[in-house]
């Protein structure tokens, strides 16, 4: 499974966002083609592959399950093609001048599925749930409330966050926060609120799930299908759906086989190796750059003693000249990538930097500076360094299988050349496997991995720090200046000053390499000619970042 | 595969009538499809032994496109990773008989060990065995293999493990059987009563009947083993550096060669696993026959599907 | 007093095999290298409050053997737990994926049975000709396939023809009973064909060549003898005898065919017990795999114990 964090982050966000939203765009181009007919009703059906693992959020853990509660329930804001923030269920906010107090105006008159009033006061118990219970049942969600006091409602219209301590990406954070109906969940909230991750959320007979959204579920079946009707209360522009399905496949094969003989409309993830054939058989098929990417991670713990010349970064330098970027988009991608360079993908905009560059694929030179670091080679052709040959383990999850698989041969390939043997080990649990023992990252030297970051780069930078040991970090990195540097963005208002030092951050990484981003990767969804009118997103056309998409969508 | 028992003991030893050509002999005149098994295992044996050198491509290194269609260079044409698929198959030979004899050595090294106290000793070592052997039929294998695979780690050594881990139960109950039936023959109880000891009388009469035995065993769990890597390759939890037929059908399962259209890459691997899997069966049926047309003997059953044989539910085990 | 002997000590054989399985079980998934609850927690970066949570949930922070006597106590009451994936009782959740398993693989090993019975009489009756050698090495060659390659092959050849994947149209809104009957038909076809295929050599060899021990009995020279019609003699004794080995193999076959279906329900996206066996060992959903793994044990038990009877029901040497 990807590591997915539109949701689930614990980041410590403490970065003072712009108000309202701002910033220079990325290049997101969402935009669904245009003209023919659009015929109301319909049923949309659309192929999954990781699926919905539970309709509780305070449970789910999928990119499905998160977009499916984007569809399901209020977030204050969302996101537009551009990555900008705009208006949901919050119509417009301020904030004060030093950040402590956000005040958002929500929709009047809206109501919820089952005709109870939607208003602020959802929107704050919703909030003061999480935060009630942030080291127990809610701990998934903790990053969202972080330095947040309280949520009050003083009238069914305006809710008002209060914060101890400027915090950055409060847009960000409640982009990512569903309200949820305080009528149907407070019972649940009751003692230790253990029953707040029992509580299945799924819809009875005649009965569908309580919701705010375009959208409420009507049938459920994890690892089947889920069904999704119109809600008649919501109170933004009505889709022209009547209703979406969301089929859950196991293979991948199947749903391009599936789309070819009408059984569904869309799928969401087209794997790489079935986008000519789809093209070549007619269907639309969109092709964007995604914020998901690809590392090759080198353990960078302090506390690790073994093998220290894997600590050098004239030896990773080495490495990264080792590594045919272009090879592996090719064969493993099939082309639907782009090389990466820093951990901050090119979907978040203004935060990537984009005057790193990553170094060519170039094997002399990776040999000519292994040879200056004296590592003369065996006569097995394998170097030897301190005492032991250059042979590493890389750990391998099982979310990597197939073109990862491809992607380690290439690289291995090109490890051989440069006298370095690399040997694939596949493990389930990795994470466990790294922290090991007592979080000090002691028992891998290698590993390959993805990322799937927020748009907002906090999360990301945060999970190379110190801090994150055992937490969400998978490198072992830890450096005082670049916690240093980490903090200080998290404090910083104004935009430039604070891109400049995110910047900075990148370098470093970057620099010391404990990963070598591979590639950054497409997003790619498919849909056949009776359908028109998708808002794609750097997370495709179903995702958590928005609810236009399927609200556009209609039958041509 | 399985020619059932319908009476409940091993028929007592009928004097066999020897050709001047010996078992072999036997074999091949009794049944004429052994001879075809024979030369499919030949064949096979000769490429897992030698596809490092007939292989006309390395099995590492992309010659071209992703699923490249079958041309003259490339017979098979390519995998999903650019690979020859012909060099794949080859190679994939080595790896899946090595897995398939490996892990048949194992399972038939422990279930004879296990069957053969068993049935000579008889007594209280015997109901303690057969018992143990019971419990382990019935847990089922896939699961376990799967469960085993997972928590232990993929590695070929570990494949090899499991699954002879699991075949020896029927090898067991099927030695015991025979161990039994020689025991009360005429010969061995003269050499007791010699005071032979036990191992003499193991040694020199007892391994000597049931080596046929033993042979026809091995060859009928390779198949059931070869099936075994094949599958838990399918799902992920083979060694994946390693290029087995099983690994090769997942990795066109995973990266879509059916809806590509790549025929290539996933028709010609499980025709390889079949002959084999058929071969061996051919030969060790027919051995298994010749050695005695009227023995009954419950042979290892179906891959995932296992059959306790019947064999050896005399008196002694109600 | 024979049978009663035989039937009780069975019986017992049986309760007590439940009781290791049961044991077994729970061994098995303690086992666990590295630190359990770091490779259960589901969400793959927990915090420490979040893993120490789970560990009081789960009642791992407790002694093994008191963590044994809690398991056999909620066994006895029916809990075989809650799955960490989806906080739903295991129970449930499996009794509907057997719901979906059961009906395909009846459908498959009906089929099988019929197939191979058919098959084997023929080789039986037709034997040396090449009817016989064309149908066994037939049934040996489906046999020797691999069963999700043969799953994959018959995907290719029906690929536009009949449903690939799932169970049923999720789709077809509003049909009427009969539709939805027949659509959920045509999708059990290629997987309970893939099963068929895959299980019916097994049932011709074992009646074509039992069915040729009969015939070469000496009751049934006398038979022919009298002036009795091959085809009779088929029928009222070679074929019954083959009964008593063939229908002691499907009940044994039932049992561990169940385990069998991973492969299939894998390749056809089937929701079953065997694609949940599956899932819950990539997502390390302990008490999911821990209670399949069970019901299927304790399946294989079910069906030796029903072979076991059959046995002693249909052979006269055995009842007293």
């Amino acid at each position: 499974m990807r590591k997915s964090f539109v949701g689930a982050a614990l980041a410590l966000a403490l970065v003072s966002a712009a108000c309202g939203g701002n910033g220079s765009s990325s290049s997101t181009t969402g935009v669904s083609a245009s003209g023919g007919s659009v015929k109301e009703g319909g049923t949309l059906r659309i192929a999954a592959f990781d699926g919905i693992d539970s309709l509780n959020p305070y449970v789910g853990v999928n990119d499905d399950s998160y977009a499916a509660y984007a569809y399901m329930y209020p977030q204050l804001v969302q996101y537009d093609p551009q990555a900008e923030f705009i208006p949901e269920f919050a119509t417009s906010w301020t904030h004060s001048k030093d950040g402590l107090t956000w005040t958002f105006t929500t929709q009047s008159g809206a109501k919820w599925s089952d005709g109870q009033p939607l208003t602020a006061s959802d929107v704050a118990w919703t909030f003061n749930n999480i935060l009630k219970f942030k080291d127990s049942v809610t701990a998934g969600s903790a990053g969202v409330v972080q330095h947040l006091v309280k949520a009050d409602a003083p009238d069914p219209t305006t809710v008002v966050f209060t914060y101890d301590s400027p915090v950055p990406a409060v847009l960000a954070n409640v982009q990512q926060t569903s309200i949820l109906p305080e009528h149907t969940w407070a019972q649940y909230a009751a003692g230790d609120g253990k029953a707040l991750k029992t509580f299945a959320n799924t819809p009875a007979k005649d009965t569908p799930t309580v919701s705010g959204g375009p959208f409420m579920v009507t049938q459920y079946q994890q690892d089947g299908t889920t069904i999704f009707e119109k809600n008649p209360n919501w109170y933004g522009t009505p889709p022209h759906i009547d209703r979406f399905g969301l089929e859950y496949f196991s293979n991948e094969d199947a749903e391009v086989t599936a789309l070819k003989t009408d059984q569904i409309d869309v799928i969401e993830n087209v794997p790489p190796p079935s986008v000519k054939t789809l093209q070549d058989a007619n269907f639309n098929v969109f092709i964007g750059p995604a914020s998901t990417y690809r590392t090759f991670i080198i353990n960078s713990s302090p506390f690790k003693k073994t093998n220290p010349e894997l600590m050098d970064p004239q030896v990773r330098m080495a490495f990264e000249y080792a590594t045919d970027r272009q090879q592996i988009i090719d064969t493993a991608w099939l082309g639907h990538a782009q090389p990466g360079t820093t951990i901050v993908p090119t979907t978040a905009g203004i935060w990537h930097d984009s005057s790193i560059q990553p170094l060519p694929f170039d094997i002399p030179k990776a040999n000519e500076i292994l040879d200056g670091l004296g590592f003369t080679k065996g006569s097995d052709g394998i170097r030897v360094a301190n005492g032991h040959p250059m042979t590493y383990d890389v750990l391998f999850p099982g979310s990597e299988r197939g073109a990862g698989d491809r992607a380690f041969q290439i690289i291995q390939g090109g490890f051989q050349q440069i006298g370095v043997k690399l040997v694939q080990k596949p493990a389930q649990g990795v994470y466990g496997i790294m922290t090991a023992p007592d979080n000090k990252y002691l028992n891998w030297d290698l590993a390959m991995w993805n990322w799937t970051p927020p748009l907002d780069p906090d999360f990301i930078l945060s999970a190379m720090t110190c801090h994150s040991f055992g937490n969400w970090s998978d490198s072992g990195y830890c450096v005082k200046a670049y916690d240093a540097l980490y903090a200080k963005q998290a404090r910083t208002v104004d935009e430039q000053a604070r891109q400049a030092i995110v910047y900075q951050m990148q370098q470093m990484v970057y620099d010391d390499r404990p990963y070598i981003v591979l590639n950054y990767n497409d997003t790619l969804n498919a849909w056949s000619h009776g359908w028109d009118g998708f808002v794609q997103s750097s997370q495709g056309l179903f995702s958590a970042l928005d609810k236009q998409s399927l609200i556009a969508v209609h039958q041509t | 595969m399985s020619a059932i028992a319908n009476e409940p003991g091993i028929v007592a030893d009928a004097p066999r009538k020897r050709s001047r050509g010996g078992l072999v002999w036997d074999v091949i005149k009794g049944r004429p499809s052994a001879a075809v098994g024979a030369v499919i295992m030949g064949i096979f044996l000769f490429i897992a032994i030698f596809a490092g050198v007939i292989a006309p491509y390395s099995v590492h290194t992309q010659v071209g496109p992703v699923y490249g269609v079958p041309s003259a260079q490339h017979w098979l044409g390519l995998d999903d990773g650019g690979i020859d698929m012909v060099s794949l198959l080859l190679q994939g030979a080595r790896v899946s008989l090595i897995v398939g004899f490996a892990a048949a050595f194992v399972a038939t090294v422990v279930g004879g060990g296990v069957g053969m106290i068993a049935g000579y000793f008889g007594g209280k070592p015997e109901s303690v065995l057969m018992r143990i052997t019971d419990y382990f039929l019935v847990i089922p294998d896939v699961p376990l293999m799967i469960v085993i695979a997972t928590l232990w780690g993929p590695s070929l050594s570990h494949v090899i493990f499991v699954i002879g881990l699991l075949l020896w139960t029927t090898t067991a109950r099927i030695i015991r059987a025979q161990v039994k039936s020689v025991r009360e023959r005429v010969y061995v109880k003269r050499a007791r009563a010699m005071g032979a000891s036990h191992w003499r009388i193991v040694f020199r009469h007892v391994l000597p009947q049931i080596a046929p035995l033993l042979v026809a065993n091995v060859v009928l769990t390779v198949a059931v083993a070869i099936f075994d890597e094949t599958a838990l390759a399918f799902l992920g939890l083979s060694d994946p550096t390693a290029v087995s037929w099983g690994s090769i059908i997942e990795h066109a399962f995973l990266r879509q060669a059916i809806s590509t259209g790549a025929w290539w890459a996933i028709v010609p691997p499980g025709i390889c696993v079949a002959l084999v899997i058929m071969g061996c069966y051919l030969v060790g049926q027919a051995i298994e026959d010749a050695l005695n047309p009227r023995l009954k003997v419950a042979h290892l059953s179906v891959r995932g599907f296992r059959l306790r044989p019947l064999v050896g539910m005399d008196k002694d085990t109600l | 007093m024979r049978g009663a002997d035989y039937l009780l000590k069975r019986t017992l054989f049986a309760l007590v095999t439940v009781f290791v399985a049961v044991t077994l079980n729970f061994v098995l998934f303690r086992a666990l290298p590295g630190d359990a609850v770091s490779n259960l927690s589901h969400v793959p970066h927990a915090t420490p409050a979040l893993r120490l949570a789970l560990q009081k949930e789960f009642g791992l922070d407790k002694p093994m053997w008191e963590q044994y006597l809690l398991y056999l106590k909620e066994l006895s009451r029916g809990n075989l737990g809650v799955s960490f994936a989806t906080q739903q009782p295991v129970w449930s959740q499996l009794r509907s994926k057997l719901a979906n398993t059961i009906p395909m693989v009846a459908l498959g090993t009906a089929v099988a049975i019929i197939i191979g019975i058919g098959t084997g009489v023929l080789s039986a009756w037709r034997r040396g000709t090449v009817t016989d050698h064309i149908s066994t090495n037939t049934a040996i060659a489906f046999y020797a396939f691999p069963t999700q390659w043969l799953g994959l092959m018959l995907l290719i050849l029906f690929a536009g023809v009949l449903p690939s994947v799932g169970m049923h149209d999720p789709f077809i809104v509003g049909a009427g009973f009969w539709a939805s009957k027949l659509d959920a038909l045509k999708h059990m076809v290629l997987p309970a064909a893939t099963l068929a295929l895959t299980l019916y050599g097994e049932f011709t060899l074992v009646v074509r060549s039992s069915m040729l021990e009969t015939m070469g009995e000496d009751y049934v020279l006398t038979a022919r003898a009298k002036g009795m019609k091959s085809w009779t003699i088929v029928r009222t004794h070679a074929l019954r005898n083959a009964m008593l080995p063939t229908t002691t193999l499907i009940a044994l076959s039932l049992g561990y065919v169940v385990a069998g279906t991973i492969l299939i329900e894998t390749v056809f996206s089937w929701p079953g017990v065997g694609q949940s066996v599956y899932n819950s060992v990539i997502n390390r959903d302990y008490p999911m795999l821990q209670g399949a793994f069970l019901v299927l044990t304790l399946s294989v038990v079910f069906f030796n114990f029903v072979a076991d009877l059959l046995y002693f029901r249909l052979d006269p040497r055995i009842s007293a």
